[in-house]
C-alpha cells in the first residue's frame, strides 16, 4: 500500500508540479516579459499596462496553483509512505497468536504509556522549536549559519513521539473489541474510559481554538477594515483613526470616499473584498474546502455505521463495485474520508501561497493570526489524516465489526470537531 | 455517532420524510444546504435575481445563524451528544465559560487592555518598559 501512495505521489508531482506547472511557468515567464516589455512602451495605455499586470498576476498565480499541489501530493504521499511503512514494520513484529504465552486476553486494552510517551516528545519538540527553525534556516537556503546544535531538542523531540506512536500503533492493532476498559467512579461511571478521555481532550482543544478566536476579535476590533471604514460612512459616526467627519460629509454629498484600510485574508479572496482580487476562484479553495470537511464528516459516519451494523448488505448498482462486502466498505468509505481530507491540505496551500504572493505575508498582524489560526486547524487536520491512515490499515488488515468500531467512532469524534471548528474559522477569517 | 438512538422533533419529522429516514443521512443535507447558503450570502452583493442589496448585517447575521445551525448539527448529530449520556454534553460545554471570559476579556476588551499592560503584569518582556 505504502509503494503505491508513493507512486501516486510522485505521477501527482510528475503530471502537476513539473507536466503542467512548466507549461504554467513558461506561460507565466511570457505574461511577464510582456508586460515589462509594455512598460517601457510609451505607446501603450494604462488601462492596457493594467489589463496586461493582470494577466501576469493569473499566470503566476495559475503556476503556483500546480507547483504547490503537486509538491504538496508528493510530500504527504511521502510522510504517509514512511508511516505505513513502519506501522507494517510494527505488526509484523507483532507476536503471533500461539505465541502468546497462554495469555487469552492479550487483545484487550490495557492502560498504556503512549500518551504520556508521545505528550513528553511533544514538550521537548516545542521546547526546541525556535532553535530548530533557526537551524532549518540555512539548510533551506534562508541565510544563517548552519549549527548542528539547533537541530538536536526537537529532532530528540520528533524522535520520542515516533516512539510513543508506533508503541500506541503495537498496543491497539491487535484489540478486536474485548476488555474495554470502563470508568467505575463519578462521573463517568459506566462509560468507555478512552470516550470519556477523548471528550475531555476535545474540551482543551476547545480552548485552543478560542484563544485564537479571541485573539482574533481583539485585533479585528481595531483594525480599521473596509467593513468599519463602509460601516462609520454609512452611520455617520467618525471612528477615530477609522473614519472622519470630512470623510462622512463628503459620502453624505454623494462623493466616493476611500480610505486607508487595513487589508484581511477575506479582502483578498471575496468578492468585492478591499484587495479587488476576489472573485469566484479565490473563493473556491475555501468553499470546496468546507464541503469537503462537511463529506468526510459523513463519510465516516458511514464507516462507522457499516462497521456496527450487524446485517450489513452490499449495495446494488456501481456502488456495489467499491462496497462488495463489509470489511472493504469500511476501508473504502475511511479511504474516502482521508482523501477528502488530503484535498483540504492540498488546497489550503495552494491558497496561502497566492495571497503570499499578492502579498498578504505572515509578517503583519493580520497575516499572522490568519496563518497561525488557520495553519493550526490545519495541523489538527493532518494530525487526523495519520490517525486515518493508522485506521484504513487496520481496517484493511484486522477489520472493523460491532465489536472494535468505537475505534473509528472515538477517532471520528475528533474529526468532527476539526469540522466544528472550521465551522467557526471559515466565515470568521475567510468571509467576514 | 454511537449505538444510542435519540428522539425528539427533529427526529420525528426525518421520520416522515419519503425515501432514506437516516438522521445523519438529512443531517449532513442540512449541512452542505446550509454551507451553501453561507458562501452565497457573501459571494452575492445583490439578492440574485433582484437589484437588492445584501447589507453588511445581513450578511454577518446569516454567517452567524448558520454558524450555530450548523456547530449544532455537528455536534448533536455527527458527534451524537444529544444521544449520549449528558455529561459528555456538560465537557463538552464545560468551557464555554472560559470561552466567554476571553471574548470578554480579551477579545472585546479596549484594544489597550493588551499593549498598554502596566509593566509589573509582563516582567522582562521589551515592550513592558518601552511603553
Amino acid at each position: 500500500m505504502a509503494g503505491a501512495i508513493v507512486t501516486i505521489g510522485i505521477v501527482a508531482f510528475a503530471a502537476l508540479g513539473l507536466g503542467v506547472g512548466s507549461i504554467k511557468h513558461d506561460a507565466y515567464d511570457d505574461a511577464k516579459e510582456t508586460y515589462y516589455e509594455a512598460m517601457e512602451d510609451p505607446t501603450v495605455t494604462q488601462s492596457e499596462l493594467d489589463h496586461l499586470h493582470h494577466e501576469e498576476i493569473d499566470a503566476h498565480l495559475s503556476y503556483l496553483t500546480y507547483w504547490v499541489a503537486g509538491v504538496t501530493i508528493m510530500v504527504i504521499s511521502i510522510i504517509y509512505a514512511i508511516f505505513l511503512g513502519i506501522g507494517g514494520f510494527i505488526n509484523s513484529i507483532q507476536p503471533q497468536e500461539e505465541e502468546s504465552h497462554g495469555d487469552d486476553h492479550h487483545d484487550e486494552h490495557h492502560g498504556s504509556a503512549s500518551p504520556i510517551i508521545f505528550c513528553f516528545g511533544v514538550l521537548l519538540f516545542l521546547m526546541g522549536f525556535p532553535d530548530f527553525v533557526e537551524g532549518l534556516r540555512p539548510l533551506l537556503s534562508q541565510g544563517g549559519t548552519f549549527a548542528l546544535g539547533n537541530l538536536v531538542l526537537s529532532t530528540i523531540g520528533l524522535t520520542i513521539i515516533m516512539i510513543g506512536i508506533a508503541n500506541w500503533w503495537r498496543e491497539d492493532l491487535p484489540f478486536i473489541g474485548h476488555g474495554e476498559q470502563i470508568a467505575t467512579s463519578a462521573p463517568f461511571e459506566g462509560e468507555h474510559i478512552r470516550k470519556a478521555g477523548l471528550w475531555v481532550f476535545i474540551m482543551s482543544e476547545i480552548m485552543v481554538f478560542a484563544t485564537f478566536f479571541s485573539s482574533y476579535l481583539r485585533v479585528r476590533t481595531e483594525w480599521c477594515t473596509k467593513w468599519a471604514f463602509d460601516n462609520g460612512l454609512e452611520n455617520g459616526k467618525p471612528v477615530e483613526g477609522c473614519v472622519s467627519q470630512s470623510q462622512i460629509d463628503l459620502f453624505d454629498a454623494g462623493e466616493v470616499v476611500t480610505g486607508d484600510v487595513v487589508m484581511t485574508a477575506s479582502d483578498y479572496l471575496r468578492p468585492g473584498g478591499a484587495a479587488g482580487t476576489g472573485d469566484f476562484w479565490t473563493m473556491l479553495p475555501g468553499a470546496v474546502n468546507t464541503f469537503a470537511l462537511i463529506i468526510s464528516s459523513y463519510t465516516i459516519v458511514l464507516a462507522l455505521k457499516t462497521a456496527k451494523a450487524k446485517d450489513w448488505e452490499a449495495p446494488k448498482g456501481v456502488l456495489r463495485h467499491l462496497l462488495p462486502d463489509k470489511k472493504t466498505a469500511v476501508r473504502n468509505y475511511l479511504i474516502a474520508t482521508l482523501l477528502l481530507g488530503s484535498m483540504f491540505i492540498v488546497l489550503k496551500l495552494v491558497e496561502w501561497s497566492h495571497l503570499v504572493a499578492e502579498g498578504f505575508t505572515v509578517g503583519t498582524s493580520q497575516g499572522s493570526i490568519f496563518y497561525v489560526a488557520t495553519g493550526a486547524h490545519g495541523m489538527h487536520v493532518f494530525a487526523g489524516l495519520l490517525i486515518m491512515l493508522y485506521l484504513v490499515f487496520k481496517a484493511d488488515t484486522i477489520g472493523y465489526d460491532e465489536d472494535n468500531g468505537q475505534g473509528i467512532e472515538y477517532f471520528g469524534l475528533y474529526w468532527h470537531f476539526v469540522d466544528l471548528a472550521w465551522v467557526v474559522i471559515f466565515p470568521a477569517f475567510y468571509l467576514y | 455517532m454511537g449505538e444510542h438512538e435519540t428522539t425528539g422533533i427533529i427526529e420525528s419529522i426525518v421520520e416522515r420524510l419519503p425515501g432514506n429516514k437516516d438522521i445523519y443521512f438529512w443531517n449532513f443535507i442540512v449541512l452542505m444546504v446550509f454551507t451553501l447558503f453561507e458562501v452565497g450570502a457573501v459571494f452575492f452583493e445583490t439578492v440574485p435575481g433582484t437589484e437588492i442589496r445584501i447589507s453588511r448585517f445581513a450578511v454577518w447575521t446569516i454567517l452567524v445563524i448558520v454558524g450555530i445551525v450548523k456547530g449544532y448539527g455537528i455536534a448533536a448529530y455527527f458527534m451524537h451528544l444529544k444521544g449520549d449520556p449528558r455529561i459528555y454534553t456538560r465537557t463538552a460545554l464545560f468551557p464555554v465559560l472560559f470561552v466567554l471570559l476571553m471574548l470578554w476579556g480579551i477579545g472585546l476588551s479596549n484594544p489597550e487592555a493588551i499593549t498598554e499592560l502596566p509593566s509589573w503584569c509582563t516582567p522582562d518582556w521589551d515592550y513592558a518598559t518601552s511603553r
